[in-house]
């Protein structure tokens, strides 16, 4: 049950009879006071009986499956009038603050028997993950619009919003390069990162170098003489190799560097290089890990690999619990046994937290190729830099600490064989893609 | 806060498929609401009857009673003589209005007043004292003393107790002595002459009780205090003794405590007969209103939605916080040490120095660069321990600025010093480098 502001402008005017009846005598104007409240309430009673009842109604959901973070959807709710009477209500839809309904969430509907309004919601999430939805409030009002019944209904639904994957602007340049690396137009020439791709003819403008005599010699016709046909070896970038990506969910990602947590930059790192490494013929695999596997990504390839890792990040969040490093070449061993470049995404900046990671990283260099990418804090370098008064200059220390720290541990995972990435974290992503490529170029993978 | 957009035309009208299934209520009905807090709404019920039934066996909630009521069992009230008056065969009556004490006067009753808030005025106080033939006051206050005993005075509370009766009232030598916590009168010459006379003098201060004649020829009594009436003290000494040697005199006691009844200001006119009539109920419906307006306000449409947000720690709390700690502890040696450790290393990259290059090398190296002293580069990097604040912030500064020179010696180009570390993308500079 509830009031409305009509009611309580109705209880108010009770002062005009009070004082007219005041001008009487003092006991009429008691008698006044009570009769018009009994009036006023006997009114309200008698509008809440012809409400229309808020629980015969259904309630039909339109509502999109995902949507990409900072993108905008619009859902629909269908609100059916199922009883007999007119039902006047006001609707709220409780959709979670981080889904970012536009403008207000209530809805005046008159609805009459056996009919159904549509209401039209947008809504732009600010937050990835699962934007839910669990109810549906309907306020009916009688026809006096005094009082009104109230009743909450069970609508779930859901809108699963995908991380944004902002670094794809840097994905066209990076694929260029790649292509210039790729057999669009076969290398003739072997070198580092090649392997052969096939024997063909000599065409005009083909390096010499490149002719296989061997295989001239094979194709040569002994039945025509003269007719020698030279053939040459082309080569091609190494394909098929192994890419595994493991993303540290544990409380270092949980960290927001530049105002972005380190996991989404993780994630935004991650999509890249496994967008470019999808392009350039690779096998990308996706591992989120803290204690426990938080999503796993296996056996994808081509845009159906970036539509399963975008949702597989949706749900995961940093949780703050301490990772298990220990367990992480286990993992890695159950995707693959062949050689792999295993990209680790984590926050290497402190000894302290950072010797899990030490610990196990000759277990991963021994069989792989491992790339410890993490991010820096820009904020750092900004204060180290800035030493006018006293305070500053021992947040200048301070800050000159935490990056000897980071150096000290970056060259730690040097020594153990790794290779470190680390940049800001709108840098990180590119930075990531740009060592790829080299190591592709140089046949490291 | 644009509305959302709702379709008012009968779209998709008249759905008749009857199996549409209503969306389940999440909020009870009545009836279900009942049903489950039915324990609740049971012990709730039987609390409330429980103390109606212990209400009415008490028959209202007993408040404490007036100080000296003759019903009143508390220390200050003085139910323990008027039970012992009672047993003696006195008919004890109580009052709290002046016309019955007034008539019970003239009958000749004792009376005994204590008026503890000054209500009754002089004329009402010299009537009832011309009444009655025997009057006790009980610590009367200044104005019942101008009106009874124009000579009589307040003196202060006793020292101790008091025990030299000094006067041949016959309840006073009985009682001998009477306790502590006496308040004291006293009693001037044109008084004395007029025939007033003091018992239980505390030095030269004054009596702790006056007795003397009254207007209409009565004995008039003024005891000072109401310890000797009262039951915590009654029994003390001679308390007792004096009480009832001065009220168990006749067989008629009237217990004259006055109420707000006797009060002067009955001719004025109340609040409540100046005020128009709808005022009250004025009132009363403003009171509604707000109630009315609270409901309307403050019900809530439908339940709070439960928002649960990820965890997220600003990654420059540990440096902050190791920024403090060096503040705090004035670690400046320290301090200044993490900046030269940074500085030593910065140089030495800029300076294409081996990593396992000696800090004097680096040194000596910096100084050929710049062109500066070499030992005072060497004390700058190594050897100066910074002595009070001021000096940490200019050697801190000086060491930047000294990067700064070797690095402007090295590409007189780049003014501003580059980022100390960075091992990031080779393309740092690429235009599509920054994310919209």
């Amino acid at each position: 049950m509830a009031l409305t502001g009509r009611f309580a402008l109705l209880v108010a005017l009770g002062v005009v009879p009070v004082v007219v009846a005041g001008a009487v005598g003092a006991a009429e104007a008691w008698l006044a006071l009570v009769g018009w409240l009994v009036l006023a309430i006997g009114a309200g009673v008698l509008d809440l009986s012809l409400a229309a009842s808020p629980r015969q109604v259904a309630l039909h959901r339109e509502v999109p499956d995902r949507v990409r973070l900072g993108e905008s959807v619009t859902t629909v709710l269908s609100v059916e009038n199922l009883g007999q009477r007119v039902l006047r209500a006001t609707v709220r839809d409780a959709w979670e603050p981080s889904a970012g309904l536009a403008g207000s969430n209530r809805a005046r509907l008159r609805i009459p028997p056996a009919e159904r309004r549509r209401v039209t919601l947008q809504l732009s999430p600010w937050r990835r993950g699962d934007r839910r939805t669990e109810q549906v409030t309907v306020r009916s009002a009688g026809p006096l619009g005094l009082w009104s019944r109230q009743a909450t209904l069970a609508a779930p639904a859901r809108l699963r919003v995908l991380p944004p994957f902002h670094s794809r602007v840097h994905l066209p340049s990076r694929l260029t390069r790649l292509r210039e690396l790729d057999g669009r137009t076969p290398l003739l020439i072997r070198g580092q990162g090649t392997e052969f791709d096939s024997i063909r003819e000599y065409v005009r403008g083909d390096d010499v170098r490149s002719i296989d005599w061997r295989a001239t010699a094979r194709h040569a016709d002994p039945e025509v003489p003269g007719n020698m046909r030279l053939m040459v070896r082309t080569w091609r970038p190494e394909r098929d190799r192994r890419i595994v990506i493991v993303t540290d969910t544990s409380r270092t990602a949980a960290a927001r560097i530049a105002d972005e947590p380190r996991l989404d930059t993780a994630f935004e790192a991650s999509l890249l290089l496994a967008a470019l490494a999808s392009h350039a013929g690779d096998r990308v695999d996706f591992l989120a890990w803290d204690r426990r596997l938080r999503g796993r990504v296996h056996g994808a390839s081509g845009p159906e690999l970036l539509a399963r890792m975008v949702d597989t990040m949706a749900g995961i969040d940093a949780e703050l619990i301490e990772a298990d490093w220990a367990s992480v070449p286990g993992q890695v061993r159950r995707i693959t046994n062949r050689h792999a470049l295993v990209v680790l995404l984590t926050g290497a900046d402190s000894p302290g937290s950072a010797r899990g990671l030490l610990s196990v990283l000759p277990q991963l260099t021994s069989r792989h190729t491992v790339v410890v990418a993490s991010v820096a804090d820009p904020a750092l370098i900004e204060a180290a830099r800035a030493r006018d008064d006293l305070e500053q200059v021992y947040v200048a220390a301070a800050a000159e600490r935490g990056l000897l720290d980071g150096e000290r541990v970056g060259a730690a995972v040097r020594r153990l064989g790794a290779l470190t990435v680390t940049a800001a974290p709108h840098e990180l992503p590119p930075a990531l893609a740009d060592l790829y490529l080299e190591l592709k170029a140089s046949g490291k993978l | 806060m644009t509305p959302p957009v709702v379709d008012t035309a009968p779209s998709t009208t008249t759905v008749t498929d009857a199996a549409t299934p209503t969306a389940p209520a999440v909020t009870p009905t009545v009836r279900a609401f009942l049903r489950h807090r039915r324990a609740w709404l049971v012990i709730g019920a039987v609390l409330v009857l429980g103390a109606l039934l212990v209400l009415a066996i008490q028959g209202g909630a007993r408040t404490p009673g007036p100080a000296m009521g003759a019903d009143n069992p508390a220390p200050a009230g003085a139910k323990a003589l008027v039970e012992v008056l009672r047993d003696h065969g006195i008919t004890v009556t109580e009052s709290r209005s002046y016309e019955p004490a007034l008539a019970a006067a003239e009958r000749g009753a004792t009376v005994l007043l204590y008026d503890e808030s000054g209500i009754l005025d002089d004329r009402r106080l010299r009537e009832l004292a011309a009444a009655s033939d025997r009057l006790v006051v009980v610590e009367p206050a200044f104005g019942a003393l101008e009106a009874l005993a124009p000579g009589v005075r307040l003196a202060g509370a006793a020292s101790g107790p008091v025990d030299a009766v000094g006067c041949d009232l016959g309840a006073a030598e009985r009682a001998g002595a009477l306790s502590d916590g006496q308040r004291l009168l006293t009693i001037d010459d044109d008084a004395a002459d007029a025939g007033w006379q003091g018992c239980f003098r505390d030095g030269d201060f004054g009596f702790a009780v006056v007795a003397g004649p009254g207007a209409g020829g009565g004995e008039l009594t003024m005891v000072g205090a109401t310890t000797v009436f009262a039951n915590e003290t009654i029994a003390e000494s001679g308390n007792a003794a004096l009480a009832i040697g001065l009220t168990g005199v006749t067989d008629d006691l009237v217990w004259y405590l006055p109420g707000p009844a006797d009060a002067d200001a009955a001719d004025a006119p109340t609040i409540g007969e100046l005020t128009p009539g709808w005022v009250s109920p004025v009132m009363l419906l403003a009171i509604v209103i707000v109630i009315v307006v609270g409901i309307w306000r403050g019900r809530r449409f439908g339940p709070l939605v439960v928002e649960n947000l990820p965890v997220h720690v600003p990654a420059g709390e540990t440096s902050a916080g190791r920024a403090r700690l060096y503040a705090r502890t004035a670690s400046r040696t320290h301090a200044l040490d993490q900046l030269r450790i940074g500085t030593v290393r910065r140089i030495a990259r800029v300076l294409r120095l081996p990593r396992s290059a000696e800090l004097a090398e680096v040194a000596d190296a910096a100084a050929q660069a710049t062109g500066r002293d070499e030992a005072a580069v060497r004390q700058l990097l190594a050897d100066v321990q910074p002595a009070h604040d001021r000096e940490l912030v200019e050697l801190a500064g000086e060491l930047a600025r000294l990067e700064a020179e070797v690095q402007r010696t090295l590409d007189p180009r780049a003014a501003a010093p580059r980022a100390p570390t960075s091992d990031a993308s080779p393309d740092r500079d690429d235009p599509t480098g920054r994310r919209p």
